[in-house]
């Protein structure tokens, strides 16, 4: 099992703003410390126009950290596609993929929130229809790349699961599905494959909300601001207001997605750790990307954790 | 007088050629290094190589991307990101090859207002920001660039060789870029940045100094190999600083 970080989206948060000059220095100076630690890759999310400055363009980001670099894969988790023209990324891939000697990866999904699709002029509700057009094209593009751009599907869904399955691509599973919703949209995949005649890969890549700590308690009071910040921002953003609801009604329903997501935190000392990432990996998940920056953490605690999760590394590696 | 070093093609180029360009660049005293995407050749990448290279060289980094062929928010964002991850030392050249058209202008008015901060509401005839389309509402009237670019306002230059595009760059603050010619002058300075132009490699400083005249002028002389940089600097980076200073100390 290979084990990445990420997802690190460079957001300065209310409860901790930063300007962003030194949040995107504390990201390639987390690159380094990952690189240092033997892991495998670092992974970069996007969104668009959101007031904490929410990273909007990965593949810039990867070229500096590629740039600081010398071992470390860097990946996007994910990229949004639909709202992006795939021979621009296409073109990206291609030089960055060169420059950063194969180290690039593409992980590619959905979005899914409306003002994001409409800041570029692209209508939420053809994202499917956009994706089914745009994803073949991509992986043809980052196949012929010289070198080659490894390309993964993120999903959440069977259907998207299904759409990856036809082209043989690899998945990128959401932080948020639990075992049971894991094992039923790999079935899914695999019968799709084999409907299409395609032979699957031998892995997928999988993200968690993931915590190494030695003191539970203490950690847990620090996290749950920035926990309840990121799923309060995420959960907002896939579930909005429906025009007939009231403003409680609303809350009430966000609140409770929020509650129910903050369980999924796999939180502990390293042995805890690595005994839960072994379950996943027996799904059939080669890569976890573990997320342990849930918003803007003291340097110092993130830095613990990362480390703390090279301990879990050095257990679960090969 | 400003000085860059470039613009290094991307196509087939590596990474340890372009920090061993940007190495030399640095020795040999340019103010920055220049790299150059070709999209029709399907090499992009311009402005995450530029960070890149950022990481690599403590002086400026230049871009020179080709303009109008996607969305402006999208280089607006590519942009910010760039500049932020080199601390503020991006710089960049569009190069408009297309003809002069409606979209183009509001491509580069929609970028222009995307990079000044602005709470964006365009309304053009091929461009609408936010598009406020029927079946993503609700939607905000407004959007703005998030995170904006380190520096207050990032050099761009633009390179048409559309009278109207150049008349409307420099309406927007763009600075104005062209190809070095023998007797021509320097563009114009538009307020903030000097105007540019893209030398050969044979360029002498004199010619420079006679095309800049009373202006300042930024010279971007093209260099492919860490010899033609190391070359280039030194015959130019001491008399376009110091001009009328001897070439014994010009020149060391």
């Amino acid at each position: 099992m290979r084990l990445g970080l990420g997802i690190f989206g460079m957001q300065s948060v209310p409860q901790r703003p930063d300007h962003h000059v030194k949040l995107y220095r504390d990201v390639l100076e987390d690159a380094e410390l990952a690189e240092a630690l033997g892991f495998d890759s670092i992974w970069l999310s996007e969104h668009h126009f959101w007031f904490d400055g929410y990273c909007p363009a990965d593949i810039a980001v990867a070229g500096a950290i590629l740039g600081r670099t010398r071992r470390l894969g860097v990946g996007t988790a994910v990229m949004l596609l639909p709202m992006h023209p795939v021979e621009k990324v296409a073109g990206d891939a291609a030089t960055i993929g060169r420059l950063g000697e194969g180290r690039l990866s593409l992980g590619v999904a959905l979005g899914y929130r409306d003002a994001e699709f409409d800041g570029f002029g692209v209508q939420r509700k053809d994202r499917g229809k956009l994706m089914d057009v745009m994803l073949p094209r991509l992986a043809e593009s980052c196949r012929s790349a010289e070198p080659p751009v490894p390309l993964y599907v993120g999903v959440a869904t069977a259907i998207a699961a299904q759409r990856a399955a036809r082209l043989g691509l690899p998945l990128f599973a959401d932080s948020t599905m639990n075992p049971d919703e894991l094992r039923e949209m790999l079935d899914a995949y695999n019968a799709a494959a084999a409907a299409a005649g395609v032979t699957p890969p031998r892995a997928h890549a999988l993200q968690r909300d993931v915590f190494v700590t030695d003191d539970r308690e203490r950690d847990w009071a620090m996290l749950l601001p920035e926990l309840r910040y990121m799923r309060r921002q995420y959960g907002g953003w896939s579930f909005p207001q429906e025009p007939d609801e009231t403003v409680p009604a609303y809350l009430q329903r966000l609140e409770s997605d929020i509650e129910a997501k903050l369980k999924n935190l796999i939180m502990g000392d390293a042995a805890r750790v690595a005994a839960r990432l072994r379950d996943f990996e027996a799904l059939g998940f080669d890569l976890i990307v573990c997320r342990s920056q849930f918003g803007n953490l003291p340097r110092k605690s993130l830095h613990r954790a990362i480390e703390g999760l090279s301990r879990v590394r050095d257990e679960v590696a090969p | 007088m400003r000085l860059g070093a470039g613009p290094i093609a991307l196509k087939d180029t590596t990474r340890m050629r372009l920090e061993s360009l940007g190495e030399q660049a640095v020795a040999s005293s340019f103010d920055a290094m220049w790299l150059s995407e070709s999209r029709a050749e399907g090499v992009g990448g311009g402005l995450a190589a530029a960070a890149m290279l950022g990481q690599a060289v403590p002086i400026r980094v230049g871009a020179a991307v080709d303009a109008g062929l996607y969305h402006p928010l999208h280089l607006a964002e590519d942009i910010a990101v760039a500049d932020i991850t080199s601390q503020g030392r991006l710089e960049v050249l569009l190069r408009v090859s297309a003809e002069a058209s409606t979209y183009l202008e509001e491509f580069l008015r929609v970028l222009a207002a995307a990079l000044s901060g602005a709470h964006i509401q365009f309304d053009g005839e091929h461009l609408r920001v936010p598009a406020r389309l029927a079946a993503n509402q609700p939607v905000p009237e407004r959007l703005a660039l998030n995170p904006r670019p380190a520096q207050p306002a990032v050099p761009i230059w633009v390179e048409a060789n559309e009278a109207s595009i150049v008349k409307l760059a420099r309406e927007l603050g763009f600075g104005i870029a062209a190809k070095f010619q023998r007797g021509a002058a320097v563009p114009g300075a538009t307020g903030r940045w000097p105007g540019m132009l893209l030398c050969g490699g044979d360029v002498g400083p004199n010619e420079l100094l006679a095309a800049a005249g009373d202006s300042a002028g930024y010279f971007v002389v093209a260099a492919d190999t860490p010899e033609e940089v190391a070359s280039a600097g030194k015959r130019l980076a001491g008399p376009l600083r110091m001009p009328g200073f001897p070439a014994w100390i010009n020149q060391q």
